[in-house]
């Protein structure tokens, strides 16, 4: 019996595409002209921002190169960041594990086999010195990918590293993810509330958010980290609606601080995915942006323009790529990377062909900073602002997507907003419903992917190198993490979380991050830190 | 013949579930009783469900490199409680060279990414036997 999942082509008779929609599904037409599209757009610069938030864009200045990083032991990781460095990169962008940005330390049994694995294993104020050993903070900005509650104590310990080596506050750059909603494995139930009860990571976010504003001035407080929502298999519509919308909901909730929206409206950015789609992707930025100017200016009445400018880094999509074949990653994250200058975007991670497997290699970390340089300088896209602008088939389709995203947010505002839907699982079934109609996709051939559904050979196993761990990284973290609770003379360190512990008690009058500060000043591990919260509130974590 | 009882399951840390959901619902589709325990499992937690429900099999799913680890974790519970025919599958980004070693530790079967419907059902099907 033939299979149906193969797409089989008779190349005898020529080849021809099954459907002209998007991945959105958004039917394209034959061709656009001037009965689609006969409008004048404002400059780049200029609101609504269609065509790029800065008037001179790659023009004045090229995009960060900020490849995500980190690996298994904190020392391991401040290599690799050396590494990417001197290949190239601009900007720091540190992963930890899973445990990291869930709150355990390494010895925590259920984490032992996922230490170090996808990203850095962190938990003291030593590791955090050990990754940034000789790294110039001063003149680097660094993005910390973590959820609330770790990123306050990550945050503490950057801030008392900078303190440490004599590095004044308004020196320092960077961005905190600090979105304990999206920032796991995008905004799925079960995982991001397992660990914590997720009203407080929420409150303490926000705390973060507080804090920094008044005590860094140039650090990016929130990120909401919309491309985490789009590998959940949701389609360019939903990523853009979904993520908009909880940053509404973020940009409410620190206006009831008290809070001017020119204050935080500057310091809030955006993390995106890039889908394969050129021109769906390219308008789904464009309408993001206007979008967000408009929500800034007209719902929120914000008057500073930064507060107005969507600022987005984006990561090259993970989802689209395949095991089989995974040297055609190479091309896909080629023409993801170039979507994503076509789209104006601030700062660009290409995902290494190997991710398909594992972590990257460094052979495959270079080759990802060198198409983005290839792209920078020899394709001579940099050279013009909004190089697509006033294609009657781009515009269009940008109306198109802000217009579908528009009613998608009202959708999410009807039902109380992305948190309460959040809680609710509302987005929860949405994405499972996501997921169910990708899956049926690819099975009847209507999204292609060539090696996998189209074009496939029975012997297209890997034929790559594949990233290795050393093989005793996760025995080595665990025991350090072990012997450092050991040590003698913690009897401050007992304190301090026994502060935090009456704080949280005592229902959290206040800002977290000031006894979570003290508590790292101290010498708390994360998990202790994490813990003495968790048990104030009696929370039960999985084990 | 029972129309088969699958736990499907996550172990450790890891939260990457597109591939769990999506199989799950193939699988109740096509007529199994699906048992999805869902995230942030211990192997011996797997286990005990597998015998407390009586499953005829147990599907692990991975995408962060911990497979080794818990196939490892599984072979010394299934000795331990006895059950060593029990059938459990592993399903997801897994290098390919993993896959025998995982076979010879007493994983029946291994999906890897790009693995179609028919192919996954057609394989539990075998593996319950008819």
């Amino acid at each position: 019996m033939k299979s149906t999942f193969m797409t089989d082509y008779d190349h005898t008779v020529g080849e021809k595409l099954r459907h002209f929609r998007s991945i959105s599904g958004i039917e394209y037409k034959r061709i656009y002209d001037e009965t689609s599209w006969n409008k004048k757009l404002p400059d780049a610069g200029e609101y609504p921002y269609t065509r790029g938030i800065y008037k001179d864009m790659y023009r004045a200045r090229l995009w960060t190169r900020r490849q995500q990083s980190g690996f298994g032991t904190p020392e391991e990781s401040n290599e690799l960041l050396k590494f990417l460095f001197k290949v190239g990169q601009t900007g720091i962008n540190i992963d930890s594990d899973i445990a990291g940005k869930l709150g355990l330390d390494p010895d925590y049994p259920l984490a032992r086999a996922d230490v170090g694995l996808q990203g850095t294993s962190m938990c003291t104020y030593e590791d955090m010195l050990a990754l940034f050993k000789d790294i110039p903070i001063e003149k680097i900005s660094s993005t910390l990918i973590f959820p609330p509650p770790s990123s306050a104590v990550i945050m503490s310990q950057y801030l008392l590293m900078a303190d440490e080596r004599g590095i004044r506050v308004h020196d320092l750059s960077g961005t905190i993810m600090n979105c304990p909603f999206t920032q796991l494995v995008g905004p799925t139930f079960q995982a991001n509330t397992a660990f914590f009860p997720i009203d407080l990571a929420l409150k303490i976010g926000l705390d973060l958010i507080e804090y920094l504003l008044k005590t860094v001035p140039r650090w990016n407080v929130l990120n909401v980290n919309s491309r985490n929502i789009r590998e959940c298999g949701v389609n360019a519509v939903q990523e853009a609606a979904f993520a908009i919308s909880l940053g509404m909901d973020y940009v409410r909730r620190l206006l009831e601080r008290g809070l001017d929206v020119d204050s935080f409206g500057p310091r809030i950015g955006f993390f995106c995915a890039v889908h394969l789609d050129i021109f769906e992707e390219v308008a789904k930025f464009r309408a993001m942006r206007r979008i967000w100017a408009r929500v800034m200016k007209e719902m929120f009445k914000a008057k500073d323009e930064r507060s107005m400018r969507f600022r987005c880094a984006v990561q090259t999509s993970s989802l689209t790529f395949t095991a089989q074949e995974p040297m055609n990653n190479i091309v896909r994250a080629a023409i993801q990377t170039l979507t994503a200058v076509l789209s104006g975007v601030q700062s660009v991670d290409t995902t290494c062909y190997d991710e398909a497997y594992c972590l990257p290699t460094e052979k495959a970390q270079k080759l990802a900073i060198r198409t983005q340089q290839i792209i920078a300088y020899e394709t001579g896209v940099t050279k013009v602002v909004d190089p697509l602008g006033g294609s009657y088939f781009l515009e269009t389709l940008t109306d198109e997507m802000e217009e579908k995203i528009w009613e998608a947010i009202k959708e999410i505002e009807k039902k109380g907003g992305f948190i309460e839907c959040f809680k609710k699982g509302i987005i929860e079934q949405e994405l499972n419903e996501a997921r169910y109609k990708l899956a049926n996709e690819l099975e009847n051939g209507d999204l292609a992917i060539v090696g996998v559904n189209i074009f496939r050979s029975e012997d297209s196993a890997s034929d790559i190198e594949l990233f290795e761990h050393s093989p005793d990284m996760q025995k080595k973290r665990i025991e350090y993490s072990v012997q450092y609770k050991k040590r003698p003379g913690r009897e401050l360190t007992y304190k301090a979380l026994k502060d935090l512990y009456l704080f949280t008690k005592r229902g959290g009058q206040g800002n977290f991050v000031i006894p979570i500060m003290e508590a790292v000043r101290s010498g708390a591990t994360l998990q202790e830190i994490c813990d003495a919260m968790r048990e104030a509130l009696d929370y039960q974590i999985p084990c | 013949m029972s129309r088969g009882k699958i736990i499907v399951a996550k172990l450790g840390l890891d939260g990457h579930t597109n591939g769990i959901r999506i199989v799950s619902k193939w699988l109740q589709d096509a007529g199994f009783e699906v048992v999805y325990m869902g995230l942030y499992n211990t192997p011996e937690k797997v286990i005990k469900a597998m015998l407390q429900e009586d499953a005829d099999i147990l599907g692990l799913s991975f995408l962060e490199g911990s497979h080794m680890y818990y196939a490892e974790k599984l072979r010394e519970l299934a000795i331990r409680y006895g059950i060593e025919g029990r059938k459990i599958v592993f399903g997801g980004v897994i290098p390919p060279d993993d896959v025998e070693k995982l076979k010879a530790l007493g994983i029946s079967e291994v999906f890897l990414p790009g693995t179609s419907k028919e192919k996954i059902i057609s394989t539990i099907r075998t593996l319950l036997g008819g």
